[in-house]
């Protein structure tokens, strides 16, 4: 079986929260994972302590708590990642971005 | 304290102005009353004779007519309270209506932190305003000087009847301040138990050895204690500038720190010091003891700096900031450690990141609070 790093829901209506877990891919998104790696807030952040000129151009961010290490060694054992925590890893540095097939032809 | 400032910022509000006398009106209708067809109880429902007044509500007309009448309209400057002391409730001798602050000394404030650049902790202590209060003044007055230069409308007509129905505290240049209280210690939990703690009497029991014993840490040996007694100062010193870590006591989840000496526990230990500057050389050498307070601030502040660059520091260090091109947003990759130590061997620990599994969130259980107790600004 195929173990996955992805999202498990967390979070009330219109307040989403993930924990980025490592799981058995056959397993319910919210049942108990092998590990928790890190969360991802996907709702945009203000950031704070900022000038009034600063505060125009500042884009609001998205947090994201992650165990690098721990990741890695998901990563070097086989793990796979889904296609969101795919695009995470990336940002972080972590992995190639993935080959999207185009779709177009 | 209880006195008004005039201000010629905020628009005049005349007391005269104010319309009819709505209660009066009432009143009188009610006396002259057969001409109108009233309400009657039900167990009278054929009686045609009009309403008659009960004794309670002929005492209260003639209340309102004749002390209260002089209530109606406000004085400006004065305090329109039954008593016409700061005590609005004469049932109520223990409540005391508190000051607020006036416009001049709101803006005062203001200026000293914003365009002197002077410290918060000495402006509270200048003008005897707690610190939180400073800080939500700052706030508040950047608030409105964005407001003006927005164009947005200001509820001036308004702030000005208050100030002048409420006490407030005026801005007397030179003048002494005091506001409010500054130095309160705040009640901390592990204080609330009465505990019985014996003590032999050859032993000096301090506030140090009183937050020890709250907490249930060992008593220090007399060396240490002994040095501590020789140098009260520079020991708070060392403690509110974070120079000397905070012991613990207990283990894993047990663990706490142990409660520090009301000395160090309130909001301007430094004044304790001035203080005993004060009675012990201030008769002699005053610009001595203002040097040294000044001196003190000033390390305060410092410190207070480097404490937060260090933050900073720190966050900056364990945070990625990523950009993408085709995003509108930002992401901030923070660094945390999931490990044996983190999770706990039950795995719910709270230092590992994520929500728990297992555990039920008590976010929508009644009466669970949810107003935020602090602001990022």
């Amino acid at each position: 079986m195929v173990v996955r790093i992805r999202l498990a829901r967390f979070g009330n209506k219109h307040q989403p929260f993930y924990n980025i877990v490592v799981a058995q891919a056959r397993s319910a998104r919210d049942s108990k994972p092998i590990e928790v790696i890190g969360t991802f807030n996907p709702i945009p952040q203000r950031p704070t302590g900022l000038s009034d000129e600063q505060a125009i151009t500042a884009r609001s961010y998205k947090d994201i708590a992650l165990d690098r290490s721990r990741a890695k060694y998901w990563l070097g054992v086989g793990a796979q990642p889904s296609d969101g925590v795919w695009r995470l890893l990336h940002m972080a540095g972590l992995i190639e971005a993935k080959k999207v097939p185009n779709k177009m032809k | 304290m209880a006195q008004r400032i005039q201000n010629s910022l905020l628009p005049s509000l005349s007391s005269s102005t104010s319309t009819t006398s709505s209660l009066s009106r009432f009143s009188n209708t009610c006396t002259s009353s057969s001409l109108l067809p009233l309400p009657q109880p039900a167990s009278r429902s054929f009686s045609t004779s009009g309403c008659r007044q009960t004794r309670l509500r002929r005492t209260m007309f003639n209340w309102l007519e004749g002390k209260g009448a002089e209530l109606k309209h406000h004085v400006p400057g004065e305090l329109n309270y039954l008593t016409h002391t700061n005590k609005p409730f004469p049932l109520n001798e223990q409540y005391r209506s508190e000051p607020i602050l006036s416009e001049a000394l709101r803006n005062e404030i203001y200026d000293r932190v914003i365009r002197k650049k002077q410290s918060v902790r000495g402006v509270s202590v200048e003008f005897g305003v707690d610190m939180r209060r400073v800080g939500a003044v700052v706030r508040l007055v950047e608030l409105e000087n964005r407001m003006r230069d927005q164009g947005k409308s200001l509820a001036l007509p308004y702030a000005r009847a208050v100030h002048e129905m409420v006490p407030t505290t005026p801005y007397v240049e030179g003048d002494r301040i005091r506001h409010e209280s500054i130095n309160d210690l705040p009640v901390h939990r592990l204080t609330d138990p009465q505990i019985f703690y014996p003590v032999s009497e050859s032993r000096e029991f301090n506030r140090f050895d009183a937050g020890r014993a709250f907490s249930a840490a060992p008593a220090l040996p007399h060396k240490i204690t002994s040095e501590m007694k020789e140098q009260p100062d520079e020991t708070i010193r060392k403690i509110t500038q974070g120079l000397s870590p905070i012991e613990t006591v207990g283990k894993r989840e047990d663990e706490q720190q142990v409660l520090l000496p009301a000395d160090a526990r309130i909001p301007h230990p430094h004044m304790i010091v001035n203080d005993r500057n004060r009675l012990t050389i201030g008769k002699t050498e005053p610009k001595e003891v203002r040097q040294r307070y000044r001196e003190r601030l000033a390390q305060e502040s410092e410190r207070d700096q480097y404490r937060k660059d260090r933050i900073q520091q720190h966050l900056e260090r364990t945070t990625q900031k990523v950009e993408p091109e085709n995003s509108r947003f930002e992401f901030r990759f923070r660094d945390v450690v999931v490990s044996r130590e983190t999770t706990g061997p039950t795995g719910r620990g709270h230092l590992a990141p994520g929500r728990r599994y297992g555990i039920p969130s008590y976010d929508r259980k009644k009466g669970e609070v949810k107003i935020p107790t602090r602001v990022d600004v």
